[in-house]
């Protein structure tokens, strides 16, 4: 058995992370995330998610910890080494280039993949997302919100990740619209990349998602099986800070 | 009125128009003025002729042109030349304020002092006395309407447009001019994308420098190489590059056209001695009534 399938996805261990120095926002989380999953990470606003998956991402100074994806220490690696490195990052708001047409976000990220794969990758995106390719050489600030995120979604896909994390791709979308991207990512999870998606849709997220941690003051809460989590009534109390209430059930 | 001024005014436009091409690359991804770029005019300038002047052959006049082909080889030095010097001039000076995280005023700042030391070692190194690439005498054709341009003139127009469809395809066309313009728009998301920002920061300079190299080299063809050559060309360079939209390339060289017209219609209407505050009017105008410029996006 290779390193790479004993070892989990990605693992993080007593991560401390912020923007400043002395000011920690992720407060040491352990987590590991095997192969193949799909964990939501939930919490209440300002609980530190996107600090914390921006931290693994190398866009948030690392103070403390390590961070290994698929048994490869990749604590501190620049971001766009980091992706070369098999982990693609989805971020909150601003996740396609604007003033690049469709063709040229996929182009630009192809970048990173060996020059005779590029088109055919490319190639994949546009089967996987037939809405962006009936359109290749539309400029992306031209998209609906649901198109966007399509794209901001193939711009990950693209480059064969080991783990893609998205920061709320629902933000700003129509529930339908939801539905749609959130059933992308179970066709994407179905592929066998592991999935870490942060989201505020906690319904949503849990009916998609089979893992569970939920974050509050850059500490992890609870983590458990997706399944059931959203009918559990400690969940509210988790969103209103009562965390001592949560037992860690995993 | 003399439609000369057409000429005049292309001409003046086109080193205009190049050095601006490097002011609005270095803005859209640096985000500060770079008061130093008239410098690497003046450095191009005399890099080219430290080649020339060494090397004591190939200055003899080719076909109807003034100058011998040790020029071209020597423009081309001078622009790999004056692409290093800017890239030392970020790693000396501009990176380490970039890692400090420094605000904008200080890189600005930073770039006027740049800009006296680059221009005072010129002066310390050549004199401030000017110099000339050839004293050959050139005679200017008529080229009908009553417009007359001397060989060295017309050349130096077509390699102008050369250099600038050459920019501009390989901004809209290439891997490289792709990830220029993905961290002009959004750096974060372009090192996600596994973009090496600093390589392109690299770039963007390089290709500045090398551009205000063939402005300089023109300018030294055409007129006279001075230490404050590209100093006096600060205000249109801005002023062109704010007109034609802060980021646009075929934007910088269309506003160089147009101050370049600009200054020549004003010598020739009200004196010689206005040349000077044509830019600074033009630059007035621009900020007051379209400050995203005439190809540039507005603000959103
Ligand atoms: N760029 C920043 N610089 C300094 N502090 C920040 C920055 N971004 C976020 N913070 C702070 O970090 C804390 C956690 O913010 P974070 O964005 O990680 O929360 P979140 O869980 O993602 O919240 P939300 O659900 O609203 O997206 C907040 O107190 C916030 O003020
Ligand atoms: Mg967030």
């Amino acid at each position: 058995m290779s390193v790479a399938e004993a070892s989990p996805a990605l693992a993080v261990e007593a991560l401390v992370a912020g923007y400043e120095p002395d000011l920690p926002i992720v407060k040491g989380i352990d987590a590991s995330i095997g192969q193949g999953d799909f964990v939501a990470i939930l919490g209440p606003n300002g609980a530190g998610k996107s600090t914390f998956v921006k931290a693994i991402a190398g866009l948030v100074p690392i103070h403390a910890g390590a961070v290994t994806l698929a048994g490869r220490p990749i604590t501190g690696l620049a971001a766009h080494l980091l992706v070369r490195a098999g982990l693609a990052f989805v971020p909150q708001t601003e996740n396609i280039f604007a003033s690049l047409t469709i063709d040229e976000n996929l182009k630009l990220c192809a970048g990173v993949m060996p020059a005779g794969k590029r088109s055919e990758r490319i190639a994949a995106m546009y089967d996987l997302f037939p809405d962006l390719a009936a359109r290749p050489t539309t400029p992306a600030g031209a998209l609906s919100g649901g198109q966007r995120q399509m794209l901001a979604t193939a711009r990950a896909l693209l480059v064969e990740p080991t783990v893609i994390i998205l920061d709320e791709p629902s933000a700003g979308l129509s529930p339908k619209l939801v539905g749609e991207v959130f059933e992308t990512l179970a066709r994407v999870n179905a592929l066998g990349v592991t999935i870490v998606l942060v989201e505020q849709n906690v319904r949503a997220a849990l009916g998609v998602a089979r893992t569970a941690m939920v974050l509050a003051d850059g500490r992890i809460v609870h983590r458990g099986p997706a399944k059931g989590l959203a009918e559990d009534p400690r969940l509210g109390e988790m969103f209103l800070g009562h965390h001592a209430a949560a037992g860690e059930t995993a | 009125m003399n439609a000369q001024f057409i000429v005049d005014g292309l001409i003046a436009g086109s080193m205009i128009g190049l050095g601006a091409i490097g002011v609005t690359l270095t803005y859209a991804i640096l985000r500060f003025a770079n008061f130093a770029h008239g410098e690497f005019i003046a450095w191009g300038a005399y890099l080219a002729l430290a080649v020339v002047a060494a090397v004591p052959f190939g200055m003899v006049p080719i076909g109807p042109f003034s100058f011998g082909w040790m020029l071209p080889i020597a423009a081309i030095a001078a622009a790999l030349l004056t692409g290093g010097l800017a890239i030392l001039i970020d790693w000396l000076l501009f990176a380490s304020f970039r890692r400090r995280g420094s605000a904008t005023i200080i890189m600005v700042i930073a770039s006027f002092g740049a800009s006296l030391a680059l221009r005072s070692l010129l002066e310390f190194v050549f004199t401030s006395k000017p110099v000339y690439f050839t004293r050959e005498l050139q005679i200017a054709m008529p080229l009908g309407g009553g417009l007359r341009a001397t060989p060295d003139q017309l050349l130096m127009l077509g390699v102008t447009a050369i250099l600038v469809i050459a920019v501009h395809l390989l901004l809209t066309r290439t891997a490289i001019g792709r990830q220029m313009r993905a961290v002009s728009e959004n750096p974060v998301l372009a090192r996600l994308a596994g973009v090496d920002v600093r390589r392109v920061i690299r770039t963007v300079w390089c290709l500045g420098g090398a551009l205000a190299a063939g402005a300089g080299v023109m300018a030294g063809l055409l007129v006279q190489i001075r230490p404050y050559m590209g100093f006096d060309l600060l205000l249109p360079l801005f002023a062109a590059a704010i007109l034609g939209g802060i980021g646009s390339v075929p934007g910088a060289i269309l506003g160089g056209l147009l101050v370049g017209l600009c200054e020549a219609l004003a010598v020739q209407t009200v004196g010689a001695e206005w040349r000077a505050a044509v830019g600074f009017v033009i630059l007035t105008l621009v900020l007051l009534l379209r400050p995203q410029g005439i190809l540039g996006k507005a603000a959103t």
